[in-house]
């Protein structure tokens, strides 16, 4: 990692719109700069030791879930009364990291940001493989893995049908709606620049491969002139697909009578959170990814600085919802709501509601100074602290609320079990392995996009708009 | 600027002319060419860029500024058709096919049935936009004559063309390429059509080959194992609780509990197997030797006679009469109210009642006859008999006389029965 | 594309000096008449403020909810540095900096509330809330002394972020100085914390706690996403009556129109979002404190108007706006913004009024005297605060930006 000096595009004028690529920069450059990171004979040493050390946590995940099918659930911390551990918890955070990544690359896309063309391929990769940790969890917490298929509406001799009115069934569906979106849009943006991987391609191997999956793309203006249709629609569906994943993964809660998990501000506030969360993944994975990779041209300060905004933002908004519903312990009048939220910050797992309220309302206030924003290692710090902030939320809802809920005769305490630690670790593992591998594999940065908003691009809307 | 044309790769004379390329400085050129082309007259041809050119695809169309695509239309169809479809797949899965309440929800809770709905809508939305994008551009193309063209191959990075085809109307070699270079071209090339069509690699082809037909092995077996016939049970991957570590009936257990070796006792002496041929046929069934049984199984005695009578007052009377005449009164409310399924309970006095062998008797009571109920499940089998005697007492008071009194006994009556002691009571 | 679009806006009328002065004051006292005629309806029926109070409410917060809204947007495009909309910018100011009026107009239902009056607010009557519980479990937040502080913390916060902006932004107009929008920039996000907090309790106030004993987390979300749809309908609706009359025909293009319509659709889509949220989770849970206020909406002829609301709140709207052609097509963009507008009156009579009239639907003059009267005196106030002052923010660093764009 050397040090370079970078023009500073972090700038507030507002008399003229910040470069988004930096250096001087032409078409080829960019084209080199990113696909070198997958044609160099190696890749950097680092890689190879993170790739180590995910590949073995990823070990651990397999080992913990070969130990729960081979014994049992109860290999995990749940028992009466909390049914639902560290196994939906881990699945709430994972799904909540994904979203951030459609947000970047539909949302965005939609409010014409062009400043997501650096970042979007990244935070797509993490969406995907978000969601593949996710996934893991509901499937292997049911107990019985191997009857999984029973939740499809199959026609079977026992003439039954799943159940569509459980917000469980409704997880099924948006989570693999979600999943198959995902793949769908960055896949579909990955064509051109796959194609450009294709015919830079020096060996026969290299040129089948991602020719086969570039799927005989030319470029040509009509070509250009669908993707970027099929990119918009898929963009348009995608951002109503992000705000109803998470709301009917608040579902699972919301729709119960169980105090602390029946308020109907949920679903908003499960998105809000989820977007949080994935910001500070995709700042954690850029950050890195740019020292080791080269990519600081590319992703640049002020990339990273909107996304500790949008952070920012969205630690204010979970913290309106903690307000909200604080407010309406009281005012509702309910006397277990109160109790429960009492509990919350009184209770036995007090230490991780205010370490959660530390890490999600207050550390991400050090954002309001610019010199946070945009010091890479402070915002990792930062980002660290809030996906950390963020399991800490789904565990205390989950936990909290069905320790204790109505009947002092039925309260319990959860704790955690070896399994349920490796399988947690392991999933970090298994996600750190599929995006070391993307990096390598996948070109990292959008670079059709990209060459849409550098500055010497003369259509560039960036440039043009500088008076 | 190099104004020399340069063909591909093959010697000359042995292959088609598929169009000519020409490159060109930037987005602004192409497509300031690509109009440029199209008002000379030509239809056939494509501009290509390493990123989407605003404006170019207008400029490269025969009517300029239509948007026109199919897309949306497509979009819309797939929405619709994974809205509809959701709605009726939870309808019908849970409201019609096997219709059952869970916490109270009305069978068809739309409500409960709209997050389903909203994904799947998405579902087929993305997926129509994606394939439709894909086949509206003609992905997958493979093959296509112009990766033959060296330079071509940095149309992705950072080089834009003009491809003027061979199959426009007024294609014309020498004339295309003026026209190009008039138009601002770097560089001009004539591009052939392949001499062969150009395939996937053996390689690929034979794994194909070859996976295919192993992918379709495990589903065909599956089939055949399910609708065959066999003789030895079936493959049971997952038994759950199907072996469990327990003796079943008859078995003989190694370690024996008992000094037997069985795992279970036999059964206790007395025990009657449930078709077994009963030794108490006279008194359980009213049989004897395979007929209806003339006499009593029990002994006769004053003492099960009040019982019988007891026992009558209570389970017969009500619609036989307390004097057995079928004037009980169930009967007589029926009757009044005019029931038109109430049959009068025959007498018991009658001749064909009385002519009736006990033991008939006795199935009677036990299990009914025509429209009277059997009270074989009320009464035990003891009171049955108990009843028959008082009956048969009953039956007796009709046509008994004085001669049938023990002597001891007639003295009473003489003084205060009826005069005519000869004669039986009452008519029949 | 206009070669110098800068050159056709000084051709554009931007100020609103055409205007005969008498107009304010005309539609003022226009505005006056109506609501006296709506109050001497009502008080001749029962001699009661509870009918003018309920329809007074409603026609309160449909013309305060387009002023939110526009404080919103305001605060928002210059939080994101938004270029496309500068244009309609300094509409949406006009339209935040209102509030003020709308403070005045809060008086008839203050008044009531502390001379002890009031038929709206059941918690305000002390001996319903000895009778209740609950009520008296709520009264350390739910009495009018505090009530009325609340409501005058509100009115200040928005009346003094709604003047800001629309001051630095005027003071911008002469002195063409990019650091007041730095400034308008970095207030922007501290806007939007206050901006939150008090739409949030005032919907609780006004809205919610006319039934006391029912709660919802959602609600202060919901009544803003309602809040953002109306301001949207009604910017458009703005904008196409200042072009008809001659005003900014060059500045404000269809560009800027297929954005609000995009727009527009996303909020109509967000209010379905939390409608449906609130509804559903209250449906499922079934749990009778909270199932009591759908329950009303649920019984009788409230049973149409609710589905008529998810009809023509979201499903109709939603379909007719999705066509890139119609949010291009003034006419038809403008149709669509005033039925906008319609509906989201309807949803506030929703939520008001089922709480006053169980059985039946009133609508009548009452109504109707209050959406006129109280809309003139809206209009009253804004010409009040646009006097002098241009409709387009003339030397914003963004302008260009916003005169050039277009959408892909």
């Amino acid at each position: 990692m050397t040090a370079i000096t970078l023009e500073d595009n972090t700038f507030d004028d507002p008399t003229r719109r910040a470069p988004l690529v930096l250096g001087e920069a032409d078409f080829a450059s960019v084209t080199r700069r990113v696909c070198q990171i997958t044609e160099r004979p190696r890749p950097p040493a680092a890689w190879y030791a993170a790739l180590a050390a995910s590949v073995a946590l990823a070990g651990c995940l397999l080992a913990g879930i070969v130990c729960m099918i081979v014994t049992g659930v109860g290999v995990l911390g749940n028992n009466s009364p909390v049914f639902w551990g560290f196994d939906i918890t881990n699945f709430v955070f994972w799904i909540g990291i994904g979203h951030a990544g459609t947000l970047i690359s539909a949302i965005l896309f939609l409010f014409r940001q062009r400043w997501r063309t650096s970042v979007n391929r990244l935070a797509e990769a993490m969406t995907v493989f978000a969601v593949v940790c996710a996934g893991v969890f509901p499937a292997v917490h049911v107990g019985r893995i191997w009857v999984l298929y029973w939740v499809a509406p199959y026609p079977n001799q026992m003439a039954l049908w799943p159940n569509f009115r459980s917000p469980l069934l409704w997880d099924v569906v948006a989570v693999s709606t979600y999943g198959t979106v995902s793949v769908l849009f960055w896949y579909l943006g990955m064509i051109p620049d796959l194609a450009t991987l294709r015919d830079r391609a020096t060996t026969r191997w290299r040129q089948l491969l991602y020719g086969l999956f570039a799927l005989g793309w030319r470029g040509s203006a009509s070509q250009w002139h669908h993707f970027e249709w099929a990119y918009l629609l898929l963009a348009a569906l995608a951002t109503p697909l992000v705000l109803s994943v998470h709301s009917v993964v608040s579902f699972d809660f919301a729709v119960s009578q169980l105090p602390g998990w029946h308020t109907t501000i949920f679903p908003p506030y499960f998105v809000a959170g989820a977007i949080f969360s994935g910001c500070a993944m995709v700042v954690t994975l850029a950050v890195p990814a740019r020292a080791y990779f080269g990519l600081e041209r590319l992703i640049t300060l002020r990339h990273l600085d909107n996304l500790n905004k949008l952070i920012l933002a969205t630690s204010l908004l979970v913290g309106y919802a903690y307000a909200v519903e604080v407010f309406m312990a009281w005012y509702g009048g309910n006397p277990y709501e109160a109790f429960t939220l009492a509990n919350r910050a009184l209770g036995p797992y007090a230490w991780a509601y205010w370490l959660m309220l530390g890490c999600n309302v207050a550390v991400p206030q050090l954002f309001w100074l610019k010199k946070c924003r945009t010091t890479p290692w402070m915002m990792i710090i930062v980002a660290l602290l809030v996906n950390v902030g963020m399991w800490l939320e789904r565990f205390v809802i989950i936990v909290t609320s069905l320790s204790r809920d109505f009947l002092p005769s039925a309260w319990g305490i959860f704790k955690p079990t070896v399994v349920d630690v490796m399988m947690l670790s392991g999933s970090f593992g298994l996600f750190f392995t599929l995006f070391l591998l993307f990096c390598r594999y996948l070109p990292m940065v959008a670079m059709a996009e990209v060459k849409t908003v550098l500055p010497s691009n003369p259509q560039s809307p960036v440039s043009a708009e500088t008076r | 600027m190099s104004h020399t044309d340069r063909k591909s790769d093959a010697p000359p004379g042995t292959l088609r002319v598929a169009g000519i390329l020409a490159e060109f400085d930037g987005p602004v050129a192409l497509k300031a060419a690509a109009a440029g082309v199209r008002e000379a007259g030509y239809t056939v041809f494509e501009a290509y860029s390493p990123f989407p050119v605003h404006g170019l695809h207008a400029a490269t169309q025969r009517v300029p500024g239509r948007r026109r695509t199919l897309l949306p239309w497509l979009v819309l169809g797939g929405g619709i058709a994974g809205g509809l479809g959701a709605l009726l797949l939870q309808w019908w899965t849970n409201a019609l096919d096997y219709p059952y309440r869970i916490s109270g929800k009305p069978l068809f809770s739309l409500p409960a049935n709209i997050p389903i709905t909203f994904e799947l809508i998405i579902l087929l939305s993305a997926l129509a936009a994606f394939a439709g994008g894909l086949m509206l551009s003609g992905l997958p193309e493979l093959f296509h004559p112009l990766f033959a063209c060296a330079r071509f191959r940095r149309v992705t990075t950072d080089a834009f063309f003009l491809a003027i085809e061979a199959s426009d109307p007024q294609f014309d070699e020498t004339a295309a390429a003026v026209l190009l270079r008039s138009l601002g071209a770097r560089q001009t090339e004539v591009y052939c059509q392949p001499e062969t069509q150009r395939r996937l690699p053996g390689v690929l082809v034979a794994a194909a080959v070859i996976l295919v037909p192993l992918l379709l092995l495990p589903p065909l077996w599956i089939a055949k194992v399910r609708y065959a016939r066999k003789a030895s049970p079936r493959i049971h991957l997952i038994t759950d609780m199907d072996f469990q570590p327990k003796y079943l009936p008859q078995q003989s257990s190694p370690v024996s509990l008992f000094a037997d070796g069985r795992a279970m006792r036999p059964p206790v002496a007395g025990t009657v197997a449930v078709d077994q041929p009963l030794e108490a046929d006279h008194f359980l069934r009213g049989e004897t030797g395979g007929k209806p049984a003339t006499t009593f199984p029990v002994p006769v005695t004053a003492a099960l006679m009040q019982r019988g009578r007891q026992r009558y007052d209570i389970y017969c009377a009500t619609c036989h009469g307390l004097a057995g005449d079928g004037d009980g009164i169930t009967s007589q409310l029926a009757v009044e109210r005019e029931e038109p399924k109430w049959v009068r309970p025959l007498s018991l006095h009658n001749q064909s009642v009385r002519d009736q062998p006990v033991g008939q008797l006795f199935k009677t009571v036990s299990q009914g006859v025509r429209t009277m109920p059997g009270y074989g499940s009320q009464i035990p089998v003891e009171d049955r008999w108990a009843i028959l005697l008082y009956v048969r007492a009953l039956q007796r008071t009709r046509t008994a006389t004085i001669r049938d009194v023990p002597q001891e006994k007639r003295k009473y009556l003489e003084l205060t029965g009826p005069a005519d002691a000869e004669k039986p009571a009452t008519k029949p | 594309m206009p070669r110098n679009p800068l050159r056709n806006l000084d051709q554009d009328r931007t100020t609103l000096s055409g205007v005969p002065r008498a107009v304010a004051p005309a539609l003022a006292v226009g505005g006056g008449v109506a609501l006296a005629v709506a109050f001497a309806l009502a008080w001749s029926r029962d001699a009661s403020l509870r009918d003018f109070s309920a329809s007074y409410l409603i026609s309160f917060c449909f013309f305060l909810s387009i002023s939110l809204g526009a404080l919103l947007f305001v605060a928002l495009q210059h939080l994101v540095r938004a270029g496309w909309s500068v244009t309609v910018r300094r509409l949406a100011e006009l339209l935040a900096a209102n509030v003020s009026c709308l403070a005045i107009l809060f008086l008839p239902i203050l008044v009531p509330l502390l001379v002890g009056r009031s038929g709206l607010y059941e918690w305000s009557d002390p001996e319903a809330v000895a009778a209740d519980k609950l009520l008296e479990a709520k009264a350390a937040y739910l009495n009018v002394p505090f009530f009325a502080i609340r409501a005058g913390v509100y009115f200040l916060v928005w009346g003094l972020l709604g003047r800001f902006f629309l001051v630095q932004s005027s003071r911008q107009d002469d002195s063409g100085d990019p650091g007041l929008t730095r400034r308008m920039e970095r207030a922007s996000a501290a806007t939007l914390i206050l901006f939150a907090l008090t739409v949030t309790f005032a919907s609780f106030d006004w809205l919610m706690s006319l039934e006391p004993a029912w709660f919802s987390t959602i609600f202060g979300l919901y009544f803003f996403s309602g809040a953002v749809v109306a301001f949207f309908a009604a910017l458009i609706l703005l904008a196409l009556g200042l072009q008809a009359g001659g005003w900014l025909t060059s500045s404000i293009t269809t560009e800027h129109y297929h954005e609000l319509g995009k727009l527009l659709l996303g909020f109509i889509i967000f209010w379905g979002y939390m409608a449906f949220s609130q509804y559903m989770l209250i449906w499922y849970a079934n749990l009778p404190e909270e199932s009591v206020w759908y329950l009303a909406r649920q019984t009788g002829p409230w049973t149409w108007l609710s589905v008529g609301l998810l009809f023509g709140h979201l499903l109709i709207p939603f379909f007719g706006l999705l066509s890139r052609e119609v949010k291009r097509r003034r006419i038809l963009l403008g149709g669509w913004a005033a039925w906008m507008l319609v509906v989201h009156w309807i949803d506030l009579y929703w939520l008001v009024m089922p709480t006053f009239a169980p059985e039946h639907l009133p609508f009548g003059l009452i109504d109707v005297c209050c959406i006129i009267g109280v809309g003139c005196l809206f209009l009253a106030g804004l010409l009040g605060v646009a006097r002098g002052r241009a409709l387009v923010p003339l030397k914003d660093p963004r302008l260009h930006e916003s005169l050039v764009f277009e959408n892909s």
